[in-house]
């Protein structure tokens, strides 16, 4: 089975590196989104139970490109090493802060020439973007059906079966082979691969492609103005010495000074 | 001053966004009802013409349905709220037209043939403006607005669904619902792994009883553990909650939980881990096991409030 896992390098939330009035998106380290570990886990499933290959494909979406280039490379061994056989790594300036619509064009373009495959993997939502946009748009893109939120899948001969993870039912769906579905945090927990597998790891090809060799001239129809952060200052009192019982005490008094409650 | 066409999709419940759509300069607003309801009410906000598709249709079929109805008519916005329904179809219509989707909006303003549209955005620790020309789709939760009045008569279409097939339904199985509405609560005590064990989430209970408080939690007590149901859930995928005090209980602290109560007044912070994230994010924290600490507090918060 020829199996795609789609990852975003996503800029590191818990880490974002701001002032008062800016996020330094440049200066914030990148990590593979979190779901995205779920899309390769499960993907590496899939090819240990039915075989086949796994590939890993990712538009690297910030700059500044030299150092971010590097920084990609070295976060897609992590994926190498839980499983994956190759990474297709797009870079290419045009696709730095681009939309979702290029960026889907681009992963698109790189399925088609990478040529037969039966199933695409995508997480249901990045940790920066946090749109659930790019799967369905690659689907879309692609003429082939999307199966969302998805959290147990099974793939049998040419067939999908997904249970998809709705706001009020949990729905059961069938596909014919190719399909998109985008999976859930909750569909596998994503192993963490031993040291050796990461050394191994090194010897795996990431292969660079740009807009350019992908055919693709298009430039992105959004563009940024202002990234003003969302901050809120906090009083950090921390309460840790003592017993129990003077805790509570402290945290009582504490309440009460906010107006929270009041004693009677 | 020529008209800027707007569709705003949704349940006939979601009109709220009809207050986005009249953030654009002099907008004709049509409004596509998804499921029953009375067209006609719709006319006190202004809009003009309306559609109902009242067939049950997968997001597929659906995008396919609006292809051609927002080439024709020339819709320059087109909004829905943040369904999973609509996460699904909207990007499946938007590649087809080659426009982008904003999610999570807050603002909007035109110049021209031009948007500047402001959501929250870096997993919802930004507020990121944007600038679009033509054509954009908004998502946005219908509470954030509230539509003007404008008393005008309706004429209603009926849509057929063009139906794609690919993705068969199988069975669908409804969720447990609950009936908490977390994101109005005044006082919030949320819970997270730090609970060994489903029974003893009745700590949390009792001490939000004492309070008065509503119980939140954390996405694995709901998604993956489905300790509760997922209306206590708080969070970039759960609720956005603005609590007078929010009480996170063996929570971490990731930022996907925080993006979820970034507006609280007051948080309090129990963990028994010193280095745990939340304690950066927090006015008050208490470094203490949850099992020693939390029946304690109970007790003591029931004799000063005589409960
Ligand atoms: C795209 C995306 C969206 C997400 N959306 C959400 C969301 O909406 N909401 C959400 O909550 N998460 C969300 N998550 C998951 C999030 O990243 C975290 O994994 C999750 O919030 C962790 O939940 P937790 O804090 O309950 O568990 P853990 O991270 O396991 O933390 C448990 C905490 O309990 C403490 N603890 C353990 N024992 C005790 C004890 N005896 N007494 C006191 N403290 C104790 C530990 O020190 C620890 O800090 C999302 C993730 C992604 C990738
Ligand atoms: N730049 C990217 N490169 C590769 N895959 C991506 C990229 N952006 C998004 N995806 C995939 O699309 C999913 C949804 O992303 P998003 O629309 O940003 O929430 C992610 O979980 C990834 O699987």
């Amino acid at each position: 089975m020829e199996i795609l896992a789609l990852v975003k390098l996503a800029l590191d939330t818990g880490q974002l590196r701001m002032s008062e009035s800016k996020v330094d998106i440049d200066a914030t380290p990148l990590k593979i989104s979190d779901i995205d570990r779920s899309a390769v886990e499960e993907a590496v499933r899939i090819k240990e139970r039915v075989g086949g290959r796994v590939r890993v494909v990712t538009v690297l979406k910030y700059g500044p490109l030299p150092k971010r280039q590097q920084e990609a490379e070295s976060i897609l061994r992590e994926a190498l090493a839980m499983g994956a056989d190759e990474a297709y790594l797009i870079v290419d300036n045009a696709l730095v802060n681009s939309d979702q619509l290029l960026t889907a064009k681009a992963i698109a373009a790189t399925v088609k020439k990478l040529g037969n495959y039966d199933l695409i993997i995508a997480g249901e939502a990045t940790i920066d973007g946090y749109t659930s946009q790019v799967g369905s748009r690659v689907a879309a893109e692609l003429g082939i059906p999307v199966i969302s939120f998805v959290r147990e899948l099974k793939v049998e001969g040419n067939k999908v079966t997904a249970k998809r993870d709705l706001e009020d039912s949990i729905q059961t769906v069938e596909a014919q082979l190719p399909a998109l579905v985008t999976v859930t945090r909750e569909i596998n927990v994503p192993r963490i691969p031993p040291l050796l597998q990461i050394r191994a790891a090194m010897k795996k090809s990431i292969n660079k492609l740009s807009l350019a060799d992908l055919g693709i001239s298009m430039k992105s129809l959004v563009e940024v103005v202002s990234i003003a952060p969302i901050q809120v200052k906090r009083k950090n009192v921390i309460i840790k010495d003592g017993t129990v019982d003077e805790k509570v005490d402290k945290l009582i008094q504490a309440l009460v000074q906010e107006g929270l409650i009041t004693p009677r | 001053m020529s008209m800027t066409k707007v569709l705003v999709i949704g349940s006939i419940s979601d009109t709220g966004l009809i207050g986005l759509a009249q953030k654009v300069d002099n907008p004709e607003i049509h409004y596509l009802v998804l499921g029953t309801g009375d067209t006609s009410q719709l006319g006190k906000y202004g809009i003009t013409k309306a559609y109902s598709l009242t067939a049950q249709i997968d997001e597929s079929s659906f995008a396919e349905t609006l292809t051609g109805i927002i080439n024709s008519n020339n819709y320059s916005v087109v909004i829905t709220p943040a369904s999973k329904f609509f996460k699904t179809a909207i990007p499946i219509l938007a590649q087809k037209l080659s426009a982008p989707v904003i999610v999570d909006v807050l603002d909007l303003k035109q110049s021209g043939n031009a948007f500047e549209i402001t959501y929250n955005g870096v997993g919802n620790r930004a507020q990121v403006t944007v600038k679009v020309v033509d054509r954009a789709f908004l998502i946005a939760p219908p509470t954030r607005f509230k539509p003007s009045e404008k008393v005008v008569t309706v004429t209603t279409e009926s849509l057929q669904p063009k139906v794609v097939t690919g993705v068969k339904v199988v069975s669908t199985e409804e969720k447990p619902k609950g009936k908490v509405r977390i994101e109005d609560a005044e006082l919030i005590v949320s819970v997270g792994r730090g609970f060994k064990k489903q029974e003893d989430l009745k700590l949390a209970f009792e001490l939000a009883e004492v309070l008065g408080a509503e119980v939140g939690c954390s996405r694995p007590i709901a998604a993956d553990l489905k300790w509760l149901s997922e209306d206590h859930w708080v969070g970039l995928s759960g609720h956005k909650v603005r609590p007078k005090l929010y009480m996170a209980i063996g929570i971490s602290g990731q930022p996907q939980h925080l993006a979820g109560m970034m507006e609280a007044k007051t948080v309090i912070v129990i963990n028994s881990d010193p280095n745990a994230p939340f304690f950066k994010n927090c006015d008050y924290g208490v470094v203490e096991d949850l099992y020693k600490f939390v029946p304690t507090l109970t007790k003591k918060l029931r004799e000063v409030l005589k409960k």
